[in-house]
């Protein structure tokens, strides 16, 4: 293990133990409150960062795992009377099931046959949530299980939401750095490539989404269950999945500190002019991602960082770069040749 | 009987459908970039229609050629500030950026006209017109009606006009049609205002029919990509066909089940195609 390698992860080591302090030292529920989400949208925006910034895979239907998990684990609560917790991983399971069916037929598909394919699986799931009233209770919506209760909440939900993103991020380090990683890099700088060098990029893809996937179902969960009730228009919302690309686009993607560092710019941001994001958080978000795209392609850190090494692409971030070659084809090449 | 009139309902919301779906297809087609703005452009359409209504008392039947020509310029001006800087980048940038655009524009319009739901109220478009035992909405009839001439001047300027040889040319291959003479970004910023403009001219005709507030577009968007797709990439016969197809199956749908599941046997019908007929119905593989 090199120097430089023990420092990071021992520095990151460090600083998820002073991340876990904090609740000692702030006990404003508010400010704790900022913070879980701060945390959550983190693990969120890491979790796609795997597929949409490490693989190059545009996702913005990220909300269908988000949203399956949070209604798995209120109905696994609700009508199975399982333990909160069980439900929770219950919850997981059923995202990864439904990654695995959905990344094994969206990851056929390439560019904005994807993008869109990932958007009409998120839409299929909630237009059907809010049709399943019975089950789901429709548009009326389902209050959900409590995860913690008492006096310490706050900081609970706050802890969960730092060991979530930890966790994350962790995945994100090993795809910076392991031959995995370096497979999903490949796809991204162009797929034909990667596969003429014996990457199987259909299967590559979707061991990417399971991780991704989970994190992202777990995020659901502790964000249902701290906001005490889900409803299919709100948990199913396109916002959330564009919400996911942003923080890791607005941080960097492809990198592991990027998403983290999104979520707290963004989150903070929304926190300070609550009043202008509650009328209008969708223009700043389709601002803000019209000028990272136009200015700043490799987020706050493709513009401050000097990451020598791999990251030494310079002026273009990780995507500018690589233009696909056949955008006339909506399927992968090796399925029309076959 | 019931049948055919569900036929015939769904046909005449598909020639609406068809009008956007060419629009997107012609953006398509020639700077191979989906456009995932365009859905929002629909909504643009339907207010500028609104307003020429209620300020100007222009009836949306004469209103879409306003809602077109402001459309126009918005794409124009769209392309020449925003879209045209990512036209040699990764699609990934390509759709990442026209999200942004429709997102803004779509919270625009919720900031300047709020969420409330509006409606026109339009004698014309209220009555029934019979025939035989068929009972049709003569907002639907007369609304397909112009969007089939609206459908017809577009056909013309694409295949009738040297903009739309160029369009054409650029469309078959960006890399020699320069080395023809043709201002490849002049052409570039007209075809994505033409885009622009049938989906003006799109929501003006469905002004009548539907209620309008700002996220009126937004199911349009993936109406207008399964067209495209259905029709194969890039041909606008194909769109205006998937157009009606779309239309049908949404009738047939809501006949048979309930209408809310319309749109997802829209999303089933895009994926299915996408996955077992790429080329699209009509489209030749491209290479």
């Amino acid at each position: 293990m090199s120097g430089g390698r023990r420092r990071l992860y021992l520095g990151s080591l460090v600083a998820l133990l002073l991340l876990l302090l904090v609740p000692f030292g702030v006990q404003n529920s508010y400010y704790l409150q900022v913070l879980f989400r701060i945390f959550v949208f983190a693990a969120l925006g890491l979790a796609w960062n795997l597929v949409g910034g490490y693989a190059g895979q545009l996702s913005l239907g990220h909300v269908a795992y988000f949203g399956v998990g949070a209604y798995a684990f209120t109905l696994l609560v609700r009508d199975l009377h399982w333990n909160p917790w069980w439900s929770v991983l219950g919850g997981v399971g059923f995202s990864v099931v439904a990654a695995l069916l959905i990344g094994s037929i969206t990851f056929r598909l390439r560019g904005p046959y994807f993008t869109l394919a990932t958007i009409a699986t998120a839409e299929i799931l909630r237009l059907l949530v809010l049709n399943l009233k019975d089950l789901t209770g429709g548009a009326v919506g389902l209050p959900t299980p409590a995860l913690f209760a008492g006096a310490s909440t706050d900081r609970a939900f706050y802890a969960a939401a730092v060991l979530l993103a930890a966790v994350a991020y962790a995945l994100n380090l090993w795809a910076d750095r392991s031959r995995f990683g370096y497979y999903l890099m490949a796809i991204r700088e162009d797929e034909d490539t990667a596969m003429a060098v014996g990457v199987n990029p259909a299967r590559t893809k979707l061991l990417a989404l399971l991780p991704s996937a989970a994190i992202t179902s777990l995020a659901g969960s502790l964000y249902a269950s701290s906001f005490h009730y889900i409803q299919a228009d709100y948990i199913f919302s396109i916002d959330i999945s564009n919400q996911a690309a942003i923080v890791a686009m607005l941080g960097g993607a492809g990198t592991a500190l990027g998403p983290v560092l999104g979520s707290v710019i963004l989150t903070t941001a929304s926190e300070l002019f609550k009043e202008v994001f509650q009328t209008a958080h969708l223009l700043i978000y389709g601002i803000l991602i019209i000028l990272v795209v136009l200015f700043l392609p490799g987020g706050v850190i493709g513009f401050f960082g000097r990451r020598s090494r791999r990251r030494a692409q310079r002026e273009p971030g990780p995507f500018a770069g690589s233009l696909s070659g056949e955008e006339g084809s909506p399927r992968h090449s090796s399925s029309s040749s076959t | 009987m019931v049948i055919l009139q569900t036929v015939l309902n769904g046909l005449l919301t598909g020639g609406l459908y068809a009008l956007i779906g060419i629009g997107m297809a012609v953006v398509f087609g020639v700077m191979r970039i989906v456009n995932f703005a365009h859905g929002a452009l629909v909504m643009v359409g339907m207010y500028a229609a609104y307003f020429a209504f209620t300020l100007l008392g222009i009836n949306p039947y004469w209103g879409w050629l306003l809602a077109a020509l402001a459309l126009f310029a918005l794409g124009w001006l769209l392309y020449r500030g925003l879209v045209r800087p990512v036209m040699g980048q990764s699609d990934f940038m390509q759709i990442l950026l026209t999200t942004g655009i429709w997102l803004a524009l779509v919270d625009l319009a919720q900031l300047l006209f709020g969420a409330d739901y509006r409606q026109i109220n339009l004698a014309m478009a209220n009555a029934v017109v019979r025939v035989g035992t068929l009972r049709l909405s003569a907002g639907y009839l007369l609304s397909f009606a112009v969007a089939a001439v609206v459908i017809g001047l577009v056909y013309v300027v694409l295949y009738r006009t040297e903009l739309g040889r160029d369009i054409r040319a650029v469309a078959q291959n960006r890399d020699v049609a320069p080395l023809m003479g043709i201002d490849v970004e002049r052409v570039s910023a007209a075809a994505f205002g033409l885009g622009a403009a049938c989906a003006g001219a799109g929501g003006a005709l469905l002004l009548p029919l539907f209620y309008l507030y700002p996220t009126v577009g937004d199911p349009l968007l993936l109406r207008s990509f399964v067209m495209v797709v259905l029709g194969g990439m890039g041909s606008v016969e194909g769109a205006a066909l998937g157009g009606l197809i779309l239309g049908v199956a949404e009738g047939l749908t809501g006949y048979f089940w309930t209408d809310s599941y319309s749109q997802v046997v829209d999303f089933v019908l895009f994926l299915a195609i996408l996955l077992l007929r790429p080329s699209g119905l009509l489209g030749r593989q491209r290479a």
